[in-house]
């Protein structure tokens, strides 16, 4: 019934723009639709279920799919060429939102967007988080609310007593008892991928010590802003989980899965990583296992923890063929009932609020009591990233985080090193 | 007569074209789209192109990662001729001179690695490595060597030497068995001759062997620098990434971060002509200092 209710929405968004040859007289969206997908930790059943239900409700709509964990690399030449598919979920190596956009690959949805309803509330209202804006301009709609955290072992901190953090205070001294008690380092990340740690660990810190604003400045490299105290405080807590020897010294030559299979075979303790884990490493996991989620406990006590979602949009490309059919597809994909099953599908949470996953027994628990924690604003702060950081400005940084991490420069040299890096990308826009 | 000239021109025009067009679709296109390419401006992912003239290449001077990525090739390329030609040399003398039993059995444990993908090797390396559950760390712990255990991969200090086994590791077999099919040819009668003149076997292996053997080994040299510089991107990109900080970026890795995670694929091709550049001339250098009278007794 929702879906019906979001389908005739749709149809009648698609007949009032007048101008629209894909739309048949009776008001149905037609003709050939292409979806590009990037398949990673989330997997593809959610997107194959909402296809076949797509193409029930538009029968003469023809789909085809691009999906896969390389399809950024496979179709780089579609888009090159400006042949692109109509519509893109935009995730996984390769892809970059902020690049398509200042290449003017997407198509500008601020108008169409004002007129989208998710179960009869306006599209608008209904994001946890808000698009992308691009100088006021949206280009993507966020799908994913990817929310990089820090994962832990519950089963094993039980039978431990390992105290789970709530703040820097109590992650430190947890850090200090695993070491003690293990005999490992507690804390691991990926340094094949830095950003990992920037965007899991950092981000959340800055969000807590700046709010909004220190995100905005950092991410778009404002002059000053990694030179700033807040910024520099956050990366003498680097510094000091580093100097403690809580950094697993071997990360810089992890890759992600590899870092995850340390934490999983207890060589770590902690790992900031996105929703995605379970999922992902579902094979691997050993049996008393259980997965214990908290946003990044990187703010000072008695402050809320800080959340930075990562989004993971879907556009249609300003060149689709079918814009029409496109439309209609990412209107048909935001209702309450495919966010549930995403959750259910994937382990993680598609970003419309209201969705109940409480009483959902096909969700895991960390998801429900995750969902539970990001929806009360007394446990979680939530701030919001512009948009990504461009990879020119974060590969620079990430390098000197690396070093940072390694113990081989001090936060103070850090930061005038991340200051230079944001000058020469403000130099080069 | 003439009939028959222009046969033969038409017979070599048959063969010939099929092979220049291929070489032209292969090799000559992309090398000049290259540089083409390296005059602008080019995320790489869009149609949007802009002419910037020789940019990148003032971009190219001023970048302080280029001389890292050039000394790391080179570092990569002296550690590799040096590491697989002494033990190719040693081993294909052992194989050949030395009447070992199991000698088949070895040529093809040296062999093996040189079918395997590079992509595998640098996985499987990757896991030797691994700080805390890897084979290197194990073994150095298993021997009371605590102390030299180490985050080989992910210290800026350690991770370009660590590449240099798992190359080395790799390339033996092939140049072994290039060095084997030499010395066969060598005639045992030189051998003979030195015996009779006194000749130990350390003599006769410099004063028999070697010069005899050097065309092989020339080549196998300008090989191992060729697909060095060319190719050592591949074992890079699977073991660090070019990481940790930049700390074993070759000029290959730093081509494909430019132009596919930085999509800078200008600045990227920019690179690419001077790795063509940097081939050229060292191997042009090396033809040079390596030129040598054929020997022949």
């Amino acid at each position: 019934m929702l879906i019906l209710g979001v389908g005739c929405s749709s149809e009648e968004e698609a007949s009032s723009d007048g101008d629209n040859s894909e739309i048949a007289n009776d008001g149905k969206v037609n003709g050939e639709l292409e979806i590009q997908y990037f398949v990673g930790g989330y997997g593809d059943s959610w997107w194959k279920e909402v296809i076949a239900d797509f193409k029930e409700k538009y029968p003469d709509v023809t789909i085809t799919e691009h999906a896969g964990p390389n399809i950024n690399e496979e179709m780089r030449s579609r888009w090159v060429s400006g042949d692109p598919p109509d519509v893109v979920y935009i995730d996984g190596a390769g892809s970059s939102e902020t690049q398509m956009v200042e290449d003017g690959q997407l198509m500008n949805l601020t108008d169409w967007v004002k007129d989208v309803e998710v179960d009869g509330t306006p599209i608008t209202e209904s994001f946890i988080v808000d698009p992308a804006k691009y100088d006021g301009e949206i280009y993507s709609l966020p799908l994913v609310f990817d929310t990089w955290g820090t994962w832990y072992d519950e089963t094993w901190f039980e039978a431990e007593g390992y105290e789970v953090p709530t703040d820097f205070e109590s992650f430190m001294s947890t850090m200090g008892d695993i070491q003690e008690g293990e005999d490992i380092a507690p804390f691991v990340t990926t340094g094949q991928h830095p950003y990992y740690f920037l965007r899991g660990m950092l981000y959340p810190a800055f969000g807590a010590a700046g709010g909004d604003q220190l995100l905005e400045d950092v991410i778009t490299g404002k002059e000053g802003a990694w030179t700033s105290e807040p910024v520099l405080e956050v990366m003498k807590k680097v510094e000091q989980m580093q100097k403690e020897g809580y950094i697993d010294k071997g990360f810089g030559a992890l890759n992600h899965t590899q870092s995850q299979m340390n934490f999983l075979l207890h060589k770590n303790a902690f790992i900031p990583v996105g929703f995605w884990l379970p999922n992902e490493m579902e094979k691997d996991k050993p049996e008393d296992f259980t997965y214990g989620f908290i946003p990044s406990p990187m703010q000072d006590a008695g402050e809320p923890f800080a959340v930075v979602p990562d989004l993971r949009p879907l556009a249609i490309a300003e060149e689709a063929d079918n814009p029409e059919a496109a439309k209609a597809f990412v209107d048909f994909v935001f209702t309450k009932e495919y966010a549930t099953l995403f959750s259910e599908h994937t382990g993680a949470i598609m970003n419309i609020n209201g969705v109940d996953l409480s009483q959902n027994e096909n969700v895991p628990d960390y998801l429900i009591e995750a969902n539970a924690m990001i929806n009360d604003p007394e446990q979680v702060q939530i701030y919001q990233k512009p948009h990504p950081m461009s990879a020119e400005l974060e590969t620079p940084i990430s390098n000197a985080l690396v070093s940072l991490m390694l113990g081989n420069i001090t936060a103070e040299e850090f930061t005038q090193q991340a200051e230079e890096a944001a000058a020469e990308y403000r130099n080069s826009k | 007569m003439v009939q028959s000239k222009k046969q033969k021109y038409l017979f070599l025009a048959f063969c010939l074209i099929p092979t220049f067009i291929m070489f032209s679709i292969f090799t000559l296109y992309p090398l000049f789209s290259g540089l083409y390419y390296s005059f602008f401006e080019w995320s790489g992912s869009s149609e949007n192109k802009e002419f910037i003239g020789i940019s990148n290449y003032i971009q190219l001077f001023n970048d302080e990662i280029i001389p890292m990525t050039i000394l790391h090739d080179y570092f990569l390329v002296a550690a590799k001729v040096l590491g697989i030609m002494v033990l190719a040399l040693f081993f294909a003398v052992a194989l050949t001179q030395l009447k070992i039993k199991e000698a088949p059995f070895y040529r093809i444990v040296f062999f093996f690695p040189n079918i395997m993908s590079v992509v595998v090797i640098g996985i499987l390396w990757t896991f030797i490595y691994n700080p805390s559950l890897g084979l290197v760390n194990s073994g150095l712990q298993f021997m009371g060597l605590e102390d030299w255990t180490r985050p080989w991969l992910g210290s800026e200090k350690w991770a370009l030497p660590s590449l240099v086994l798992p190359s080395i590791w790799a390339g033996i077999g092939l140049f072994m068995l290039m060095l084997m099919g030499g010395i066969a040819n060598v005639s045992k009668s030189y051998y003979e001759a030195a015996e009779i003149d006194g000749a130990n076997e350390w003599q006769q292996f410099w004063k028999v062997t070697l010069p005899l053997v050097w065309p092989q080994i020339k080549i196998s040299i300008l090989y191992i620098v060729i697909t060095t510089l060319n190719g050592s991107f591949i074992i890079v990109q699977i073991m660090t990434g070019g990481g940790p900080n930049n700390s074993t970026h070759v000029m290959g890795s730093y081509l494909y971060e430019q132009a596919f995670v930085q999509y800078n694929f200008g600045y990227g091709a920019t690179i690419g002509v001077m790795i063509l550049i940097l081939s050229l001339v060292t191997v042009l250098i090396l033809q040079f200092f390596m030129r040598r009278e054929r020997v022949e007794y």
